[in-house]
């Protein structure tokens, strides 16, 4: 212990503690208030960083929807196959409809961009699902067009001058009159749910990712998580200490630093042009992003090995173990806690991670959800880079719930592994 | 389709463990109780399934490789011999169009028939195929695992055997990291020496001047086109400097709080909530830098007379600071929160407050861990692409002010390798130069930071 | 031996996922970032209109794109990509050697190329001869225009005593984009070509003279920002002085934040760039491998709905999102290269 505790000269005791009793006990007082501070700052960020998230974000939960009144007739339906039915005809015909007054060809085609494209496509698959409709008028919510949502959801100035509005006085007016007739109305966004990625921001859902970045993480977590911990444990408790250790040490601890475009450099050298696998799917992705995150759990993992106390391994190889079962009866599950801790970050910056993607193909459009490992996805982190560059105002709500969305998903998968952290920790 | 298959293994695989440890159990009472066997029964267990799975599996792997090659061979055999005679590439439509029928029904009104007929045969070898991979996996592994059981007697020295086989194990997932650190540099060396023909290898790196403007067409005149690493480094250098004054203090000091003060209740959720931060993409951080963090810097300077640029390295150092400071303050919470609890008392019955106990006893005793983690922290910093992207700008400036916009090595190498230029360009191959001028770097520096840790480190009890 | 079952547990993983010989029955498509956002739409109305597997569109830039393209024939490669520049000779070169010989190549319409500042600034009326004054490295000495000097000019109001006093900041993109090489050709050598001392050396000495006119300064007047030109457009909106460069598209989505400034006395707006009037705007491409054509499905189907009119025509679903679209005759001309599948001729 070193000398600076000695007890001062003059007689003390806690009810009148000397002048150096009371500094120490200040600045034992003060390094406390930093440490907190220090917490209270970074949750605060995180407080912070959420509410502009949320507060920009939520509105993408809801979407905006007007009731059409569709007539199939039966003349449109002449053709061979239902899908080649002028579908998109079908939804100007209701429009103009409702507005009987617009006549003139550009009020049409102001009018027919209150709804979305997408209108056709809900029609077509209503007749496909169910041809006896055709004949009827049925009454069908579709969605509106992005700019009439963005106007209800206040993200467009009504004030601001014609020429510098999306929406033009008239479209104004048309939206008003549907507003008043109970027409358009905003409902739950499913669709965000359960559709995969579009370049209508009214259409575009968030599932294909989330499928993608859960078989990509699948992956990503059952290899690099044993071959991890294995590591960790050879290169810590079983390799001899000499000149080509510290080589590997080195060459881990070099591998973090490794920035992570290198790494998809590296998947696209060897996972697609030398093993052949598909681009620009989940287990390329997968395969990627575990090289990219062993070092991280390799290195967590032996610094938790290392802060074991030798003692623990003394007793249980003195009481015959082998050096095999030592480590893994009582050392690992000491080893534990750290290990996880390692695998958290890691697969949270796996979570997070775009760049290397970018070489393997995974910055890409993708309409269909994915299958299987082997289909083509996107994940999370690329659908917010993607939809962050769309020139659509209405992707930025998208953007921001995408991220909420990805939050979820980390939280999800962290206080799973803090429990499991948890159940392993002991204090000795 | 193969899932079934695989549950047969680990079927089997358990079966024969509680085989091998029953038999094990009864050869030991037979002769006098379970001491005279030479290890535990589940080594025994172990072993017999072991010597099931590992030749089991290993026949499946075998088959799942050759398997394309099998089936693709036998179609191209029964093509007519004007599509065989086709090169590989052209085969390679042709064999998928036969795959496009067999597995999703398409293009079948219009094939030829030769085409339909590849088809139909590549769905029967397909079907014999698969039966004949189920067999032969599931036998492959009957016999080692039947030598393994009729082994099996007191003196077998099972658990030295499961042991062996454990660490060559251990062994092949170390090696995981080797190769990777070989794949990488082998990716980036080839284009690296493409480049530094291109380019002389000492002004790539002492050179002053990064502005890779060189013509992107034949016929359009270079501008400076200077290619010289060392502003880009100095930036990669500045940006995680700032990072680091900022995740350093505030981690370290977090996970002292966490494991030293704080109640358990706080520190279970405290701890996770600090990891979201890493977990946070990196592309939310970068327009966070770039639209709330960089512009108020910029207003703040202006306010104090400073000249501050909009891109400032400061931003983009600042933001990612506040990301990696769950590398610091977790992992270092872990090794603190590992020290033993016997130290701590033994400053305290000296007398020593919390905070004399932390600095003189407990951060020596977890240095080493700490330091890891720091180190982890940097690395993170250095390889960070997508805040400095958005944030930091491109503009080789050689500075080491925080208030000017600098450019990292992560940067250059995106935004060479996703731009519209030619790719054989001497602009695509400084990416890769400068890849492998960044491993070498940190290569080095890793050096140093070992022998620094080996020399302070204390290794406690 | 807890360790050993999870490894056995990764080991089965392994095996399941080992190299799966799943056939590719949907449209690869690589390339331009600039194309992306158009491409991506037809792609889209494609797979919704005919049932068929909506393509896959990769934004690896032209240059990367290129790349992928001509690393062969077949299934592990592009069926087509997209770009914001002609394919070079070298490319051709690159493609041939793999085998790549029949290329169709298509172009689709014209992207404007715009400035732009935050609505809370004036709006600025230039003309190439202030833009090139304003950002070029070398400029013609104001007192003696035969001499090159370092370019000393600070403020707008000094390249052109009608301009505010403000500091010249513009945000464009890097050397590496299509974007700025046509910026570069479009705007910076006509305001070049002004200086009569500079048209002179065009013809004597093409290589100083495309020096002078193509090299941008970099003292912090132009600020590379990257390719994510909302971005840039966001980074105009915190910063009133700044002036942007980028795709007109992004201009006609936040009309309520920016303003594009006036070139030539011609305003950036969609009818003024498809007349031809405004000065900057550059060509878009695709060009698909002939050989894939019949044997990927859906490659017909996709280039048919590509040159319906519905899409690229005057009042088409690309025109909604930004893109000029070409000409009628142009139109025509690109539309029977589609349907005849009529290749480039190899250099």
């Amino acid at each position: 212990m070193h000398t600076t505790m000695e007890t001062p000269a003059t007689t003390t005791n806690l009810l009148h503690p000397s002048k150096r009793l009371r500094q120490r006990y200040r600045a034992e007082r003060w390094f406390k208030r930093l440490g907190l501070l220090a917490i209270v700052l970074s949750l605060a960020f995180i407080a912070f960083l959420f509410f502009s998230i949320f507060s920009d974000g939520y509105t993408a939960f809801k979407q905006s929807y007007i009731a059409l009144d569709v007539n199939f007739a039966a003349e449109e339906f002449t053709q061979a196959k239902l899908a080649h039915a002028n579908f998109p005809g079908l939804v100007k015909k209701a429009m103009h409809s409702m507005f009987p007054e617009v006549d003139s060809r550009r009020g049409k085609k102001e009018l027919e961009s209150l709804v979305s494209p997408s209108a056709a496509y809900k029609l077509q698959d209503m007749v496909e699902e169910d041809p006896k409709i055709i004949g009827t008028t049925q009454k069908v919510w579709v969605l509106a067009g992005d700019d009439v949502d963005m106007l209800l959801k206040g993200k467009i100035d009504r004030k601001e001058k014609q020429s510098n509005r999306r929406l033009k006085d008239n479209q104004l007016a048309w939206i008003d009159r549907l507003i008043s007739d109970k027409k358009l109305e905003q409902k739950f966004n499913w669709n965000f749910f359960t559709a995969g990625d579009s370049r209508e921001p009214e259409l575009a859902g968030i599932w294909g990712a989330v499928k993608g970045s859960f078989l990509t993480l699948l992956i990503t977590l059952t290899l690099s998580f044993p071959i991890g911990v294995a590591s960790a444990v050879y290169l810590e408790e079983f390799a001899p200490e000499n000149k080509w250790t510290d080589l590997i040490e080195i060459n881990i601890n070099n591998l973090a630093a490794v920035p992570s475009i290198i790494f998809g450099l590296l998947g696209l050298a060897i996972f697609i042009n030398f093993w052949g696998l598909p681009r620009s799917t989940p287990i390329v992705g997968g395969l990627v992003l575990s090289l990219m995150t062993l070092p991280t759990i390799i290195i967590a993992g032996r610094a938790s090995l290392k802060s074991v106390p030798p003692s623990i391994r003394e007793a249980a190889l003195g009481v015959g173990a082998s050096k095999m079962q030592t480590v893994i009866h009582h050392v690992l599950p000491l080893a534990m806690p750290g290990m996880l801790t390692g695998t958290i970050i890691g697969m949270a910056q796996a979570l997070g991670e775009t760049a290397p993607l970018l070489m393997i193909g995974m910055v890409a459009f993708i309409v269909d959800i994915p299958g299987s490992i082997t289909d083509p996805a996107a994940v999370l982190p690329v659908q917010i880079y993607l939809w962050a560059d769309s020139p659509e105002r209405a992707f930025t709500e998208k953007t921001s719930a995408a991220i909420m969305i990805l939050l979820t998903f980390l939280v999800f998968m962290n206080s799973l592994a803090v429990y499991l952290r948890k159940k392993f920790e002991t204090k000795w | 389709m193969y899932t079934y298959l695989l549950l047969c293994i680990l079927l089997i695989t358990t079966g024969a463990y509680f085989g091998g440890k029953a038999r094990a159990k009864t050869i030991a009472e037979a002769s006098g109780g379970m001491r005279t066997l030479h290890s535990l029964p589940s080594h025994y267990g172990m072993l017999t399934a072991l010597s099931y799975a590992i030749p089991a599996l290993l026949v499946f792997a075998l088959w799942r490789i050759f398997e394309g090659t099998i089936v693709t061979s036998l179609v191209t055999k029964s093509l007519p011999i004007e599509l065989q005679q086709l090169s590989p590439n052209r085969l390679s439509l042709v064999l998928n169009e036969v795959r496009n029928i067999v597995f999703s029904g398409f293009a079948s009104h219009n094939a030829d028939p030769a085409i339909q007929a590849a088809a139909d045969l590549y769905l029967s070898t397909m079907n014999w195929l698969k039966n004949a991979v189920a067999v032969s996996t599931l036998l492959g592994g009957l016999i080692p695992g039947a030598i393994a059981y009729r082994s099996i007697r007191k003196e077998l020295r099972a658990r030295n055997l499961v042991e062996g086989i454990g660490k060559v194990i251990l062994i092949g997932c170390s090696a995981v990291a080797i190769f990777t650190t070989l794949g990488i540099v082998f990716s980036v060396l080839f284009e690296s020496l493409r480049f530094f023909h291109a380019i002389p290898f000492f002004d790539f790196l002492f050179g002053l001047q990064w502005s890779p403007q060189t013509a992107m067409r034949v016929d359009q005149a270079g501008s400076s086109g200077a290619f010289g690493a060392v502003p880009v480094f100095a930036g990669t250098i500045l940006i995680a400097l700032i990072a680091m004054l900022v995740a350093i203090p505030v981690g370290l000091l977090a996970a002292i709080y966490l494991s030293e003060y704080a109640g358990s209740r706080m520190r279970t959720w405290a701890k996770p909530m600090l990891e979201i931060l890493a977990g946070i993409p990196t592309v939310v951080y970068g327009f966070f830098a770039a639209l709330t963090v960089a512009p108020l810097i910029r207003d703040i300077g202006q306010a104090i007379g400073l000249q501050v640029a909009s891109e400032s390295a400061l931003a983009a150092g600042l933001v990612m600071g506040i990301m990696i400071i769950p590398f610091v303050s977790s992992l270092s919470d872990d090794v603190i929160h590992a020290v033993p609890q016997a130290m701590r008392d033994g400053s305290f019955a000296l007398g020593a407050t919390r905070f004399e106990t932390i600095r003189l006893v407990i951060i020596p005793a977890a240095l080493p861990g700490i330091v890891g983690s720091i180190l982890l922290a940097v690395s993170r910093a250095i390889g960070e692409t997508m805040i400095v992207v958005m944030a930091a700008g491109l503009s080789a400036d050689l500075t080491f002010n925080p208030l000017k916009a600098v450019t990292t090595v992560t940067v250059q190498i995106v935004t060479l390798l996703v731009g519209d230029q030619e790719f054989d360009s001497p602009k695509t191959l400084a990416a890769f130069a400068l890849g492998l001028l960044l491993f070498v770097f940190t290569l080095f520096l890793n050096f140093i930071a070992l022998r620094v840790v080996r020399k302070y480190r204390e290794q406690y009890e | 031996m807890k360790v050993t079952s999870i490894l056995a547990a990764g080991a089965l993983t392994l095996a399941i996922t080992a190299p799966a010989m799943a056939a590719r029955d949907y449209i690869s498509i690589v390339g331009s970032s600039t194309v992306y956002p158009f491409a991506t739409v037809v792609a889209e109305q494609f797979g919704k209109t005919t049932g068929s597997k909506t393509p896959k569109i990769e934004s690896t830039g032209s240059g990367g794109g290129f790349k992928l393209f001509c690393g062969g024939v077949g299934v592990n490669f592009p069926d087509i990509t997209n770009a914001s520049r002609a394919i070079k000779p070298s490319e051709m070169k690159t493609c041939a050697e793999n085998g790549v010989k029949d290329i169709i190549e298509v172009k689709i319409g014209y992207d404007g190329i715009v400035l732009a500042n935050a609505k809370s600034a004036a709006p600025l009326q230039l003309t190439r001869k202030d833009i090139f004054l304003a950002l070029a490295k070398d400029v013609p000495d104001p007192a003696n225009p035969e001499k090159i000097i370092a370019n000393p000019y600070k403020t707008w109001k000094e390249v052109n005593s009608s301009l505010p006093a403000t500091k010249i900041e513009v945000l464009g993109p890097p050397p590496t984009s299509g974007t700025r090489d046509a910026f570069v050709e479009l705007v910076m050598d006509a305001g070049c070509e002004t200086f009569p001392s500079i048209k002179a050396m065009k013809k004597s000495d093409e290589k100083a003279f495309k020096a002078v006119c193509q090299t941008v300064r970099e003292d912090g007047g132009y600020v590379e920002a990257g390719e994510n030109d909302n971005l840039i457009v966001q980074k105009l909106q915190a910063n009133p002085d700044a002036v942007g460069i980028f795709g007109f598209s992004f201009l006609d989505q936040n009309t309520d934040v920016i303003q594009g400034s006036i070139i030539e006395g011609e305003k950036p707006t969609f009818e003024e760039i498809a007349k031809g009037t405004y000065p900057v705007s550059r060509p878009l491409f695709f060009y698909v491998k002939k050989a894939h054509v019949d044997v990927i499905p859906g490659m017909k189907g996709y280039l048919a709905e590509f040159a319906s009119e519905k899409a690229w025509g005057q009042d088409g679903y690309l025109a909604d999102k930004g893109m000029i679209p070409m000409p009628q005759d142009e139109r025509k001309k690109y539309g029977e290269v589609i349907s005849s599948l009529k290749t480039m001729e190899m250099k």
